[in-house]
């Protein structure tokens, strides 16, 4: 289970930065699928949010890194402080 | 060639330009031909920490360009204007100056400004008001019009970077219509750390300079101005004009694919191309030269290399060859700059290269051209009879228009069938409008699609989408090339435009938002609609003040007129938000009044409603519109151009003033515009009934004054009024008026 303040921050982001609607964004929800839908665009957005929260630079990191807020926080977790 | 009708003909008689190339067209010019390239350096905007930082930047400071004190966007455009003025001998008096017209494809608008004011109010400790009304798009041709008195019609394409050559087709096809004597019509747009970071985060700028069809890994931004006085044949032999050469059809198309993206199969640019063409009376084989768009994207430059071979295999005459390799990617300005270099190779017979190849890539470029010479680093001296130019978009906008050394008749496509409004959508707000999922969800719109818009997009799709329903239109493989888009604003996206820029001042160039990027070009409302609807006809955005979104009925009128398409969507779209209540409230002008909101009309042609049984709500009988020009931001002294274009819309109706029995208003409570309203209807229409919509719907702008139309057509439809006309006004003197009569 990745960390719970990191995932809110992360969807917090999301929520602010890529007007995904809160309240169909869960921690597990697939980022990438049909119903959110986010595209490659986004995910140039996420790595700059991921960066200005954490420090955290992700270019270049693996696709199943960018699958659901938990794969993100789980990123973050283990390369803060790098 | 002697029996040829005369009357259709159409000319360039005067060119201007200024880019990083030089200050005036033969400097210019010169530097083309010889290859050699303005990109150096970025020094207006401050990229640290960015990857990339050249630059096609003008020498010329602002102040060097125009007296003015106008946004950098302008004085570019006065400056060029200037030149082909000039160039032309054209001499404009009290009595000609409502004969010719001002038409500007523009992108970031003043973005430069906004970067100031910005800046000022969060660095500075407060921004100067003077630079708010240098913001938007709206002000640029109103300021080329005041500069040289000019009094025709005005329009500013904002169709990002296929802006430029869209303004040249329009006014060709208004000359043909007989609308005007001529246009300063052209492009214009100036470097800005907001296209700079927008590309930037992207990953769309190549970290050296641009070499299209070559190495190029993406564009090398530019600015500049390129200005064509473009006349009609008649009226340039009375005066004894000198001629460069004729202009011949121009195509536009919209992919309906991705909205920063072009398709991948070049789609939507051939059928752009291919209109230009078949609208020329040619075929590609005819064709000795093309201006590419040639942007230096994997992507722009694939789908383009693609289009052209698929089109032109078997023609072993063509020279293809993109200028940005020298001028960089100027925006708004790319498509007009390309042009007067176009005219140019047409009238020199030589075609300037694309720069930047090495003998490595030379070797590359003899496997892949095929057929097609791509004029690599030296100008090619060959008989040019026949020349296109191409732009292609943001919003999957394309645009192509073709220039001939000699005379020759063209098609007349002319659609002289009445034109109905057979579906109206709408989505108003006073103050704001309050949207709720089921309003997108019930057309089918997906919240991963819904999300990625701006507010000024949203609204401009539910209404578009809600018109179409109303007319009951589906928009198929059948219909999609039939069917175009106007959309009509005031501001535009501008708090998507604010947001950007005050990110880009806080957190650096470097840090640009990629998300929010596609968003602030003005045609990405009308992009995400096309995409949306699968509407894969005429696409164009104008950005003329609050009466715009009735100019786009008049627009989208002449185009169904000129017989380029069935049916139009004709839009006027305006959001209100905390940015567009803190910019008006600043300026103090029509304080606390604002409303939001779009309002669609659908217009079609009588063959075409007839064929699907639409109903009909009024006929679309006469339209017109005036321009008197006064400094932006203002209106008084322009009432003799709301009587203009109330009276031509009569007269275009085959009425007479005395027939009108309503009058759909666009007083708003401010004592000038309200007085103006007041005086002329009074003078025109004496007693009859003159309808307050804004007391209700509050000054929504765009969207108020395509609601005006859509109130008479309603009220027509379901009343015994026989002839309604609304007319509305553009803060500059800018003004359109339409007549709707029952439809029998």
């Amino acid at each position: 289970m990745a960390n719970q303040e990191i995932c809110e921050k992360i969807k917090g982001m999301l929520v602010e930065n890529l007007r995904i609607p809160e309240d169909e964004l869960e921690f597990d929800s697939e980022l990438f699928g049909d119903d959110i839908g986010l595209d490659s665009i986004d995910s140039i957005e996420i790595i700059a949010g991921i960066d200005s929260l954490f420090g955290v630079q992700m270019t270049g990191a693996a696709r199943e890194n960018f699958r659901t807020i938990e794969t993100l926080a789980k990123y973050v977790e283990e390369h803060q402080g790098e | 060639m002697s029996d040829m009708s005369d009357n259709r003909r159409v000319v360039v008689t005067g060119l201007g330009l200024v880019c990083a190339l030089g200050e005036n067209t033969e400097q210019c010019w010169s530097a083309a031909v010889n290859g050699v390239t303005g990109i150096r350096e970025v020094k207006s905007v401050n990229t640290d920490g960015c990857y990339a930082n050249v630059g096609a930047e003008v020498l010329a400071a602002s102040k060097d360009l125009s007296d003015e004190d106008y946004d950098r966007s302008s004085l570019l455009c006065i400056k060029a204007a200037g030149e082909a003025l000039a160039d032309s001998g054209y001499e404009i008096t009290e009595e000609n100056s409502d004969r010719i017209g001002v038409i500007v494809g523009n992108c970031v608008g003043g973005a430069a400004s906004i970067d100031k004011y910005f800046t000022d109010e969060l660095k500075n400790g407060g921004g100067n008001k003077a630079d708010i009304l240098k913001m938007p798009a709206a002000a640029i041709a109103n300021n080329v019009a005041m500069h040289f008195g000019l009094n025709g019609t005005t329009a500013n394409i904002v169709n990002a970077c296929a802006a430029g050559t869209i303004s040249l087709s329009y006014a060709a096809d208004l000359i043909r219509a007989g609308k005007a004597d001529a246009f300063v019509a052209g492009g214009s747009d100036s470097f800005s750390s907001l296209a700079f970071a927008g590309f930037h985060a992207l990953h769309a700028l190549d970290e050296n300079s641009c070499s299209p069809f070559n190495r190029s890994s993406g564009i090398t931004l530019g600015e500049g101005a390129g200005v064509l006085i473009i006349e009609s044949y008649e009226h340039a032999k009375a005066r004894g004009a000198k001629i460069y050469c004729e202009v011949l059809g121009s195509g536009v198309s919209s992919d309906a694919h991705h909205i920063t993206a072009p398709d991948p199969e070049g789609k939507g640019q051939m059928l752009a191309i291919k209109r230009a063409i078949a609208n020329s009376g040619l075929t590609p084989d005819d064709i000795d030269y093309i201006n590419a768009h040639g942007t230096g994207t994997a992507k722009n430059d694939e789908a383009e290399f693609l289009s052209l071979h698929t089109l032109f295999d078997g023609n072993d005459h063509l020279s293809v060859s993109s200028t940005k390799s020298m001028t960089g990617h100027c925006l708004g300005a790319a498509g007009s700059i390309e042009a007067v270099l176009t005219v140019k190779a047409v009238c020199g017979n030589t075609v300037p290269p694309t720069i930047g190849y090495t003998d490595e890539n030379l070797e590359t470029l003899k496997e892949k051209a095929g057929a097609i010479d791509f004029v690599p680093n030296t100008k090619r001296e060959k008989n040019i009879n026949y020349a296109a130019s191409n732009s292609f978009a943001f919003g999957g906008n394309n645009a192509s228009i073709v220039f001939a050394k000699e005379p020759r008749e063209i098609p007349d496509r002319t659609n002289k069938d009445r034109i109905f409004i057979t579906g109206i959508g709408e989505l108003l707000g006073n103050p704001k409008c309050e949207i709720i999922s089921d309003d997108y969800k019930e057309h089918g719109i997906k919240m991963a699609f819904y999300r990625k818009l701006d507010r000024f997009s949203q609204l401009q799709l539910i209404s578009g989408m809600r018109a179409l329903a109303d007319a009951g239109i589906t928009v198929s493989e059948e219909n999609e090339k039939d069917i175009g888009i106007v959309v009509g604003t005031a501001d535009g996206p501008m708090t998507e435009i604010v947001g950007f820029q005050k990110n880009v001042i806080e957190n650096g160039t470097a840090n640009g938002s990629a998300f929010s990027f596609p968003n602030t070009v003005y045609n990405a409302a009308g992009g995400y609609f096309s995409i949306f609807a699968g509407i894969k006809g005429y696409n164009v955005t104008n950005a003329n003040s609050i009466q715009a979104g009735l100019q786009s009925l008049c627009y989208a009128a002449d185009v169904i007129r000129n017989g380029d398409e069935k049916i139009m969507v004709a839009s006027g779209t305006d959001e209100n938000t905390d940015v567009t209540e803190y910019l008006y409230g600043k300026l103090g002008l029509f304080g606390g009044m604002l409303g939001e909101g779009s309002v669609s009309v659908i217009l079609e042609n009588e063959n075409s409603a007839d064929e699907r049984g639409a109903k009909k709500y009024a006929e679309l009988a006469g339209w017109a519109t005036a321009h008197k020009s006064v400094e932006f931001g203002t209106l008084k002294g322009s009432e003799s151009a709301l009587k203009t274009a109330m009276e031509e819309a009569c007269a275009a109706a085959g009425v007479s003033v005395k027939d009108i029995d309503l009058v759909c208003g666009f007083a708003n409570g401010n004592k000038t515009v309200d007085e103006i309203e007041k005086n002329v209807c009074a003078e025109l229409f004496g007693s009859v009934p003159v309808v307050q919509l804004k007391r209700d719907i509050g000054e929504s702008r765009a969207a108020a004054s395509a609601k005006q139309a859509a109130y008479a057509a309603k009220m027509i439809a379901e009343n015994e009024y026989r002839c309604a006309l609304a007319a509305s006004f553009g803060v500059g003197g800018q003004y359109s008026a339409v007549v709707l009569k029952k439809a029998e």
